[in-house]
């Protein structure tokens, strides 16, 4: 179990992953749960005409006729991504600059390990701790469907928990990355939700003014919502998310190498 | 001389403050330096840029001849290393921990690891976050020592540890350098490293105060004399002996405070009838002292 820092830092994970998969869990299946009741209301299209134009648009009300319209507006949307964030980025930002705060990175260091491997080594940890979260998600979806027959196919939710892992890996990615340069954990914290934040505003933004819609495929939210994210299929915003999160790992790489490493104190 | 530490006006400055000031040293293989110095004196800096965790200001440090500025990847596979505050992951157990490290150095024989921990009586068993400071420590040391690294750079590494480990660490250090190996050792206690040490190194701020062997030190240091005459003392003979600190009367015992050899003193007290003279352990502390607060 403590072959490699990939391997330590997945035992790491192991307690936290466990929690936040219960809770996916629990999340999809209750919220799958309410479909039944929301489809057998009568004049729903009628209901959702009502809304203003921004908030139909904003959660896609038309398609909430629909299974996987729903779980969209209802947890693909707005639920689902922000744990997603919220767990990748706090894993993130634990990952280097935890560990240069308590101490710890500077033994790892001290050994035939180089730096570059243990930012490899502690992103791969995070994206398969990510993907797990994931395949939690896929799971869910397709059991919650099965149960109270949301008609989600297969391969739709499997689209869906890939935006979902894939979005959490791209901000995980990046507080890992900008642990790796500053050492804290709160500069890391602090940068990724900023960035998220803003890619957020650009999608929201180009939903409700049509002036800036072409700034839309830039953001990182609109490359994992649009088209879906629950039967969105493999949109091409998909393979952006990757590389983001590639081009992130890259610039981490050398990033312990030609720095001052803090010791425990920070001093 | 092979040297496995050669610096050169090697200097850190963090901000404004100059935590290390041009320093140049030589530590040959197969020695054991012991670094002194007040907190804050810039041992711990010295210590970490030897290990290739931060970089130099300016001059050079090449440990095993490679630099410490570019290629401490290479340093950092063949040295032991004990941080100040030694701080390891409070959830895993001593055996968890050590077999981690085992794993990173490439292989360490579990039998090692269990022969260190019984000589320092330690259980592995035991959640790291459960041990004392003292216990805690004991895990640095066999996590620096038991993949038997060629340099040792230990910061303080008897602190938290009770007598009984104090010498057991020291036996440990004897083992080390008798197999060849070199130790970089801190401390700011004099006599924690007079025992173990060929060379004693002494900062001051920044600076290198002297470096020196243990040997030469001891000869240096200020030694207590108690000399009994069968009459009234001679003082102003003693007074005008080369290397007299102090001299004090008590009825016909003179106290005298000695630098350096007591020859020509007891040469000059010879003549007058000298009755008993009771010589004291040097005071190595006192000229370490002196060292420490610039009167040097």
């Amino acid at each position: 179990m403590f072959r490699t820092v990939f391997l330590k830092s997945l035992y790491d994970a192991r307690r936290g992953l466990i929690g936040w998969s219960i809770a996916i869990g629990v999340l999809v299946l209750l919220e799958s749960a309410l479909w039944p009741s929301v489809r057998d209301m009568p004049n729903l299209t009628e209901l959702y005409q009502s809304f203003p134009e921004e908030l139909r648009k904003f959660f896609d009300l038309e398609a909430m006729t629909t299974g996987a319209g729903f779980l969209n507006a209802e947890l693909f949307t707005l639920m689902l991504p922000g744990l997603f964030l919220v767990y990748a980025v706090g894993h993130g930002a634990r990952a280097l600059a935890g560990e240069e705060e308590r101490g710890t990175l500077e033994l790892l260091l001290v050994t035939p390990v180089s730096g570059a491997r243990i930012v490899v080594d502690k992103a791969l940890a995070l994206t398969l701790s990510i993907a797990v979260l994931g395949a939690t998600l896929f799971a869910a979806t397709t059991i919650g469907s099965l149960l109270f027959g949301l008609g989600i196919s297969v391969s739709a939710a499997a689209s869906g928990a890939l935006a979902m892992t894939l979005l959490g890996t791209e901000y995980g990615v990046l507080a890992l990355a900008a642990g790796a340069l500053t050492g804290r954990r709160a500069t890391a914290i602090g940068i990724a939700s900023a960035a998220a934040t803003a890619a957020y505003a650009v999608y929201a933004v180009g939903l409700i003014l049509p002036r800036f819609e072409s700034w839309q495929p830039y953001s990182p939210i609109y490359q994992a919502f649009n088209g879906g994210p629950l039967g969105a299929g493999l949109p091409i915003g998909y393979l952006w998310l990757l590389a983001g999160a590639a081009l992130l790992v890259a610039v981490a790489l050398p990033s312990l190498d030609g720095r001052d490493i803090s010791t425990a104190h920070g001093g | 001389m092979n040297a496995v530490i050669r610096t050169r006006r090697l200097t850190k400055r963090f901000g404004h403050r100059t935590a290390l000031d041009g320093l140049d040293l030589d530590v040959a293989a197969g020695t054991i330096l012991g670094y002194l110095g007040p907190n804050g004196a810039g041992k711990t800096t010295t210590i970490r840029l030897l290990a290739g965790l931060i970089r130099p200001s300016d001059g050079s440090a090449m440990v095993f001849g490679f630099d410490a500025s570019d290629q401490y990847d290479t340093i950092q596979r063949r040295i032991g290393y004990l941080p100040g505050e030694f701080v390891a992951y409070p959830d895993l157990t001593g055996h968890q921990y050590l077999s981690y490290f085992a794993h990173l150095y490439g292989g360490v024989d579990r039998s090692r690891i269990d022969l260190l921990a019984k000589r320092f009586d330690l259980d592995l068993d035991l959640r790291i976050g459960t041990l004392s400071r003292g216990n805690r420590q004991k895990v640095g040391i066999i996590q620096a020592f038991m993949h038997e690294p060629d340099l040792l750079i230990l910061d303080e590494p008897t602190s938290g540890l009770d007598p009984i480990m104090q010498r057991e660490f020291r036996t440990l250090l004897h083992e080390t350098k008798d197999l060849g190996r070199t130790v970089f050792l801190s401390s700011h206690v004099l006599s924690e490293v007079e025992a173990v040490a060929d060379t004693v190194a002494i900062l001051r701020s920044g600076r290198l105060v002297t470096t020196q062997s243990v040997q030469d030190l001891k000869d240096r240091a200020r030694r207590r004399l108690d000399l009994t005459f069968a009459a009234t003392p001679p003082l102003d003979r003693l007074h005008g002996v080369p290397g007299v600190q102090e001299l004090t009367v008590d009825g016909r015992i003179v106290h005298v405070v000695v630098t350096g050899s007591t020859a020509e003193l007891l040469k000059a007290a010879a003549p007058y009838d000298v009755i008993n003279v009771v010589s004291h352990e040097a005071d190595l502390e006192a000229a370490f002292l002196d060292y420490y607060s610039g009167q040097e």
